[in-house]
C-alpha cells in the first residue's frame, strides 16, 4: 500500500503541482466549500495577478454527481483569480447543441477554451475550428480524436482506475488461496467502462491466488446499482471482494448488501463521492476504500487555461510550456487517508 | 355467347375460418360486357367471395380461371395485374392524400421509376373524373374534404386507372342520392359498352332489375341460384331464394287511432337549429307516436337527430323532455333525460366491437347493476338477456362477440341497450342501413311495439317506403328545412320524392 | 379470470350467420391459453434457471428477490394497463416516478419523515397524472404528445430538484421497510403492496362501472359517448390513476434504494408498455388484462434474474431479452389463433 501511497503522491502531484503553481495562498479548505477545488494547497508557482484571461467553459448537462462537480470544480476555481473571467455555458448532453455553444464562445473571442464535451470524437471538429481560430483549447476528460483539435488535454484514467482498485483488492487478499472477487461495472455502453474492467483484470493477473468470478453492469445510477448488486449477492453465495466502478451506484450496491445482511467481504468504490468518503471513515460497513477519478481535474484545467492566456509553463517543472497531455492518477482513498481527500468529495 | 371461355370462372370454391366455413363450393361465371349481381343476406358468403376475387383471401378448395386459364391470386396486387378492380363498400382512401395521389397510389406515374409526375398524375385523374361525369372535382383536393359520394366517383377512378377488365363494386349505392344513382348506372352502363364485367352488389332489388344481365344469389356460403336473368326472374322468387321466404318488405299496423293525436308529447324540439346544416326546426313527438324525417342525403338529417341528442351543439333553440329543457350539446344529459339513439353507423358509433353482447347492451346503465361502482354480474347478465329476450335478439345467448352477430341483431342490441336503460325517447338513424331484407320486418315490427308500448320514436331514413311504412307522421326535409309535414298515410313515395326535389308540394 | 375477446378478424359477414356455431365458446379457452401461453413461457424460464443454477435460483431468497425487483415497475404497469386499455399511453411514467421519488426525498420533505415522504410521493404522482388527465381529456391533446411534454418537464424539474446529486434517506421508517426484519410472514413489505395494487387493479377492471367504462373508451370512444359515458372525465380519471400508480411506484423505489435520483425510473415507460402489450392487453384500445401484465412484468424480471445469476453480461442480456419479447409473442399469436 505505501507504495502506492507515494506513487500517488508522485504522479498526482503532477496536476495538483500544476494547479497550485498558479495559486499561492489559495485557500481551498473554507468550510463552506466542501466540494470544491483541489485539496492541495501547497503554492508552488505564481498568482500573482496577471494579464487578463477569459475562459470559456463547456460541458455537458450535470445529471450526475461527478459533473455536477466538475462544474463547481471550474467556477469556484475561476472566482479565485481575479484575472479571470470564466464564460460558462449551459450544460448539454446534446452534440449539436454543444457544437452550438462552443461556436458562440469562439465568436465571442474568449481567450481560452476548456472543454468537456457531451461526445468527444463528435466535437472534434470543433475543437479544431478554436485552434485555427487562434483560440488554444483545454480538453477536459472526454478526448478529441486527434491531438490538433486541442493545445492541452487533461483527465482521469479509467484504465487506471481499474488497476489501482485490482491492485489494492490484491494486495488485500494476498495469502488468502482461491480468493473470489466480483466487480459491479458502470454502463456498459460506454468505452469508459471497458477500460476500468481491463484495468481491473490486468491487475488482479499479479495475484494468482485471486479470481474473479461474476461481472454484473449497471448504470451509473442509485436504482440499477441496487438492482445489479442485489443479482449479484444472489448469485454469489460467498465472496471476498468486490470492486463497484461508481461511487453514485455505490449508493444503491451499498443498499442491496444492508438488505441482503450480507458483510463478510471488502468493498472498493470509485469516482470519490463524499458519501463513499463519510463511509470509508465511519468504517463500519463493507465499504473500506475508493478509486479517484477527481472531478478536481476541472479546476486544473481552469489552472491550465490562465496560464495558457497568460503564456506561462506550469510552476515546478523545468519547461517553459505546459504539458500537451496530463493524466491523473486513479488515487486510491482509504480509511488511513480520507481525511485529506474529504473536501473533494462530491455530492 | 360465343365459343370463347367466360372472362371469369369460379368454381367449386371453398374457404374456411377457424369455426366458420364461409364458402362452400361456389361457382360463379362471368362474361367479358355483362353487369352480373351477386345477392344474398349479410353472412351469405359475398364479402368472403370478392375478398377472393380480389386476390384478399386465398381459398381453401376451387378453381379460379380467367380467359379459360386457371391462375392463382395469391395477393392483390396479382389480381390488380389480371385486370381486377374491387371498389369496396367501406372506401379505402387515404383521406390525407389528394384525390390523384389516391388514384396512382402504388401505382405513381414516374420518372426514371423514382420521382412522381405530380401534372401527369393530375392530368390522369382529370379525365378519368370527366370520364366518370365528375368534372368538377378538383385532383388537388384531398379527399377528406371531399363527400361520401364524391370519394365514392374517387374510388371507381382509381379502379379504372388500371387497365380493368373486371370491376367489383360492393353496394357502390348505398352512400348515393337518387341523381348520383343514375350517374352511377351511367357509369357502369359505359363500363360494359366497352367490354368490361361488372360483378354488382346491392340490397336494392330495384337497381339490380335496372342494369342487372344476371343474378348469383348466395345463402349459407353456397350459389343457391347462378346466372338468373335479372330482368325477368320475380322478385318473389330472389326473395325466397335468400331468405326461404316470399315477401320484402312488411310493416306493422299502425294503431287504431293515430297516437299523434292522443299521446302527450315527450319530445319537443323549438327552433332548433345549427348554421350551415339546418334551419331552425320545430317539432314533437308523443308518447307512442313514430315520427319520420324524410330526405336526401345533405338535407340535414342526421344532423338533426344528433343535435336533438347534445352530440352536436345547437346554434339556436332548445330540446325539451317531458317540458323541461336539456342542457345544449350534452349527450349526458340528453341520455339521463331519457334520450336514446341508434345511430346510422352502428359499428363506428354505437357497438364495442370486441366486446360481448351484455356488455353492449348494459353499457349505458352500468350505474344501475352497480354498488358503489361495484358491478352486479349476476343481475347485468339477466337484464341484458331479458332486454336481448323482449327484441327476439338471436342467438338467444348475451355472452356471444357483438361482432358475430348479423346487422339486423346488431341493431336489435343497439335498441336492447335503450329498452334496458329505460329510454323515453328513441332516435333512430338509418335502423336498417346493412340490415338484410328477410330481417327488415322484424325490425319494424320491434320498432313499432316499443311505440305501442309508450316510446316516442323519431325515425330517420333515406328510404322512402321505409319512413311512409313505419311512421305515424312525416316530415319532409329539403336542404335543412322542413318543407312538409304529413301523416304518413297520407303520403306516397312519388310526392315524396317530389317534395325532396322541387321543395314545394307539387301535385 | 380475466375477460378477453378473441382478436378482431374480418368483417361480420364473414362469419357464420348468429347461432350457427358457437364461436364464443372459444373465447373462454382462448383467454385461458393466451394466459396458459404466458404461464408457459414462466415455466420455461423457471426450469432454464433452475437448470443453470439449481441451488442459487430455486431458492426462497431468490423468490423474494425476483418479485421485489417486479414491485416498482409492476404497479407503474398496472397503471399503464388501464391507460393502455382506454387506448391512451402514458410516456411520462418514468419521469414521474424520477419527480416523485426526489421531491419526495427532499431535505425539507424528509423532516416530516415517513409519513411526508409517502404523502408526497403520492401527491407529485397524482399532479402530474392531473395535469396530464387535464391536458388530454379537455385540453384536446393527443396522448402521445402530452405525456411525451410531461416526460420532458418531470425530468428536467427532478435534474433541478437534485442538481443531479443523489438524495439519500434518512429516515429509519422508510429505510426499515426495504429490509428483512420487515418481511411478513417471508412476503417483503414492497411485494405486498405489488400484490394489493395487482388485485385491487384487476378488480377494478373486471368487476366495477370504472373498468367497464375504461374498456368502452378504448374499444370506441364515440360508441362510449353516444352511449351516454362521459368520455373526458374517465380520461382524466385514467391518467390520475397511472399517477397514483407512479407514485406509489416512486415510494416503494424510495425504500428499495434508500435514496432519490432524478435517474430513476429510467425506461420505465418502455418496460410498462412491453409488458402490458406481452400480458395481451391491445396497443390499440378496447382489451385489457391486468394478469396479463403482471405476467408481463416477472417474465422480464425473472429473465434479468437469470442472466445476472450466469453472469451474462448487458450484450448478450439486451440481445435475448428482444428475442424473448418476439417469441412471447409470436406463441401467443399462434396460441390464440389455432384453437
Amino acid at each position: 500500500m505505501s507504495h502506492l501511497t507515494s506513487r500517488r503522491g508522485l504522479l498526482f502531484g503532477t496536476a495538483a503541482v500544476s494547479a497550485g503553481a498558479l495559486l499561492a495562498g489559495c485557500t481551498s479548505n473554507d468550510t463552506e466549500d466542501e466540494s470544491s477545488a483541489a485539496g492541495d494547497t501547497r503554492p508552488a508557482a505564481d498568482d500573482k495577478p496577471g494579464k487578463h484571461v477569459t475562459i470559456g467553459f463547456a460541458g455537458p448537462q450535470a445529471d450526475h454527481g461527478w459533473l455536477n462537480a466538475i462544474n463547481d470544480n471550474a467556477q469556484k476555481r475561476a472566482k479565485k483569480y481575479a484575472d479571470v473571467s470564466l464564460e460558462l455555458t449551459e450544460g448539454s448532453n446534446d452534440t449539436a447543441q454543444q457544437i452550438g455553444q462552443i461556436e458562440t464562445l469562439i465568436n465571442k473571442k474568449v481567450d481560452v477554451l476548456v472543454v468537456l464535451p457531451a461526445d468527444g470524437k463528435a466535437l472534434t471538429q470543433v475543437g479544431l475550428k478554436a485552434m485555427r481560430a487562434g483560440i488554444p483549447v483545454v480538453n477536459l476528460d472526454r478526448i478529441f480524436n486527434t491531438p490538433q483539435a486541442y493545445r492541452c488535454w487533461i483527465g482521469g484514467d479509467n484504465y487506471g482506475m481499474g488497476l489501482s482498485a485490482g491492485h489494492y483488492i490484491g494486495e488485500k487478499l494476498k495469502g488468502k488461496s482461491g480468493a473470489r472477487v466480483i466487480e459491479l461495472a458502470g454502463l456498459d455502453n460506454l468505452e469508459l467502462t471497458k477500460q476500468r474492467t481491463q484495468g481491473f483484470d490486468d491487475a488482479l493477473k499479479n495475484y494468482p491466488n485471486v479470481r474473479k468470478v461474476a461481472r454484473q453492469a449497471a448504470e451509473f445510477t442509485v436504482e440499477s446499482g441496487q438492482a445489479k448488486m442485489a443479482q449479484l449477492l444472489q448469485a454469489q453465495p460467498k465472496f471476498d471482494a468486490l470492486w463497484n466502478h461508481d461511487d453514485d451506484q455505490g449508493v444503491g450496491a451499498l443498499r442491496a448488501i444492508e438488505q441482503a445482511g450480507r458483510d463478510d467481504f471488502l468493498m472498493v468504490g470509485g469516482a470519490g463521492a463524499l458519501s463513499a468518503f463519510q463511509a470509508i471513515k465511519q468504517d463500519n460497513g463493507v465499504l473500506k476504500a475508493t478509486v479517484l477519478y477527481p472531478p478536481t481535474m476541472a479546476a486544473s484545467a481552469i489552472d491550465l487555461a490562465r496560464a495558457l492566456g497568460q503564456g506561462k509553463g506550469v510552476g515546478g517543472l523545468a519547461e517553459f510550456e505546459i504539458p500537451s497531455s496530463i493524466t491523473l492518477y486513479s488515487a486510491v482513498v482509504d480509511k488511513d487517508n480520507v481525511d485529506q481527500y474529504m473536501p473533494t468529495g462530491f455530492r | 355467347m360465343a365459343p370463347e371461355p367466360p372472362l371469369l370462372s369460379m368454381s367449386g370454391i371453398t374457404k374456411s375460418f377457424p369455426g366458420v366455413r364461409a364458402l362452400d363450393g361456389v361457382d360463379l361465371d362471368v362474361q367479358a360486357g355483362e353487369v352480373h349481381c351477386l345477392l344474398g343476406q349479410n353472412g351469405a358468403g359475398k364479402s368472403t367471395l370478392i375478398k377472393v376475387l380480389a386476390g384478399a383471401h386465398q381459398p381453401d378448395d376451387g378453381v379460379i380461371r380467367w380467359r379459360g386459364e386457371p391462375v392463382t391470386l395469391r395477393s392483390p396486387i396479382a389480381a390488380m395485374r389480371l385486370g381486377i378492380a374491387t371498389i369496396y363498400q367501406e372506401l379505402d382512401l387515404v383521406e390525407h392524400l389528394s384525390v390523384a395521389e389516391n388514384v396512382h397510389l402504388g401505382h405513381e406515374p414516374t420518372t426514371t421509376g423514382f420521382v412522381v409526375r405530380g401534372r401527369a398524375a393530375k392530368e390522369a385523374t382529370g379525365r378519368l373524373l370527366r370520364r366518370l361525369g365528375h368534372p368538377e372535382i378538383d385532383p388537388g383536393r384531398l379527399v377528406g374534404e371531399l363527400s361520401a359520394a364524391q370519394q365514392q366517383i374517387v374510388s371507381m377512378a382509381r379502379a379504372l386507372s388500371h387497365d380493368v377488365r373486371l370491376i367489383v363494386m360492393d353496394e357502390p349505392s348505398a352512400a348515393l342520392d337518387p341523381d348520383e344513382v343514375d350517374n352511377l348506372f351511367r357509369i357502369v352502363g359505359d363500363l360494359t359498352a366497352d367490354g368490361v364485367a361488372v360483378v354488382y352488389i346491392s340490397h336494392r332489388l330495384e337497381e339490380i332489375r335496372r342494369i342487372g344481365d344476371r343474378v348469383t344469389v348466395l345463402k349459407d356460403g353456397r350459389a343457391v341460384a347462378g346466372g338468373l336473368p335479372a330482368k325477368s326472374t320475380p322478385t318473389r322468387e330472389v326473395v325466397a331464394l335468400m331468405t326461404g321466404r316470399t315477401v320484402e318488405y312488411v310493416f306493422p299496423e299502425r294503431p287504431a287511432p293515430p297516437p299523434g293525436d292522443r299521446g302527450t308529447p315527450v319530445l319537443q324540439v323549438r327552433g332548433l337549429a345549427r348554421d350551415g346544416e339546418f334551419e331552425p326546426l320545430d317539432l314533437e313527438v308523443r308518447a307512442g307516436e313514430i315520427v319520420g324525417l324524410a330526405g336526401l342525403v345533405g338535407s340535414g338529417r342526421s344532423e338533426i337527430l344528433e343535435t336533438v341528442y347534445g352530440a352536436r351543439r345547437p346554434t339556436a333553440g332548445q330540446v325539451l323532455v317531458d317540458g323541461r329543457p336539456l342542457r345544449p350539446g350534452s349527450v349526458r344529459a340528453a341520455v339521463r333525460a331519457g334520450l336514446g339513439l341508434a345511430p346510422e353507423e352502428r359499428k363506428a358509433q354505437a357497438l364495442l366491437m370486441l366486446e360481448s353482447v351484455t356488455r353492449n347492451v348494459s353499457v349505458s346503465s352500468l350505474s344501475r347493476f352497480a354498488r358503489a361502482g361495484w358491478i352486479d354480474r349476476g343481475a347485468e347478465r339477466a337484464a341484458a338477456r331479458a332486454a336481448t329476450r323482449e327484441l327476439s335478439l338471436r342467438p338467444d345467448d348475451p355472452a356471444v362477440p357483438v361482432r358475430t352477430l348479423s346487422g339486423g341483431n346488431q341493431q336489435k342490441a343497439v335498441l336492447a341497450r335503450w329498452l334496458l336503460r329505460g329510454c323515453r325517447v328513441l332516435l333512430l338513424d338509418e335502423p336498417t342501413r346493412g340490415v338484410d331484407v328477410g330481417a327488415r320486418a322484424e325490425l319494424y315490427a320491434v320498432v313499432r311495439r316499443l311505440a305501442d308500448e309508450g316510446l316516442a320514436v323519431l325515425l330517420v331514413s333515406s328510404e322512402v317506403p321505409e319512413v311512409l311504412g313505419l311512421a305515424d307522421r312525416v316530415l319532409v326535409l329539403r336542404e335543412g328545412r322542413v318543407v312538409h309535414t304529413a301523416p304518413a298515410p297520407a303520403l306516397d313515395e312519388h310526392r315524396v320524392l317530389d317534395l325532396v326535389m322541387e321543395g314545394s308540394p307539387a301535385s | 379470470m380475466t375477460q378477453h375477446a378473441s382478436p378482431p378478424r374480418d368483417s361480420a359477414d364473414t362469419l357464420a350467420p348468429a347461432g350457427r356455431t358457437p364461436a364464443w365458446r372459444g373465447l373462454w379457452a382462448r383467454a385461458d391459453v393466451r394466459t396458459l401461453s404466458l404461464l408457459g413461457v414462466l415455466a420455461a424460464l423457471v426450469v432454464i434457471g433452475g437448470v443453470t443454477k439449481p441451488d442459487e435460483f430455486l431458492d426462497t431468497r431468490n423468490l423474494q428477490l425476483v418479485l421485489t425487483q417486479a414491485s416498482v415497475i409492476g404497479v407503474v404497469t398496472v397503471g399503464m394497463t388501464f391507460v393502455i386499455t382506454s387506448g391512451g399511453i402514458d410516456l411520462s411514467v418514468g419521469a414521474i416516478v424520477a419527480l416523485a421519488s426526489v421531491w419526495a426525498t427532499t431535505v425539507a420533505t424528509q423532516e416530516y419523515g415517513f409519513g411526508g415522504i409517502l404523502f408526497t410521493a403520492v401527491l407529485v404522482g397524482l399532479g402530474c397524472g392531473l395535469v396530464n388527465g387535464l391536458l388530454i381529456a379537455y385540453g384536446g391533446m393527443v396522448p402521445f404528445i402530452a405525456t411525451l411534454a410531461m416526460l420532458a418537464s418531470a425530468r428536467g424539474l427532478a435534474l433541478q430538484i437534485t442538481d443531479g446529486r443523489t438524495q439519500i434517506v434518512t429516515v429509519d421508517g422508510v429505510l426499515s421497510l426495504g429490509e428483512r426484519d420487515s418481511y411478513v410472514l417471508g412476503v417483503p413489505p414492497l411485494v405486498l403492496v405489488f400484490a394489493l395494487v395487482t388485485i385491487l387493479g384487476w378488480l377494478v377492471l373486471n368487476r366495477t362501472t370504472f373498468g367497464r367504462r375504461t374498456v368502452a373508451v378504448g374499444g370506441n370512444a364515440e360508441a362510449a359517448r353516444l352511449a351516454g359515458i362521459d368520455v373526458r372525465r374517465q380520461r382524466l380519471y385514467l391518467y390520475l390513476l397511472s399517477g397514483l400508480c407512479c407514485g406509489i411506484a416512486a415510494f416503494l423505489l424510495i425504500v428499495l434504494s434508500g435514496s432519490g435520483q432524478n435517474t430513476n425510473g429510467n425506461l420505465y415507460e418502455l418496460d410498462a408498455i412491453a409488458a402490458a402489450i406481452i400480458g395481451g392487453t391491445l396497443l390499440s384500445g378496447g382489451r385489457g388484462t391486468i394478469t396479463g401484465s403482471v405476467l408481463g412484468v416477472l417474465i422480464f424480471t425473472t429473465i434479468t434474474n437469470i442472466f445476472a445469476l450466469n453472469n451474462l453480461q448487458s450484450d448478450v442480456q439486451q440481445i435475448a431479452k428482444g428475442a424473448i419479447i418476439v417469441a412471447a409473442v409470436l406463441v401467443q399469436r399462434r396460441t390464440a389463433s389455432t384453437t
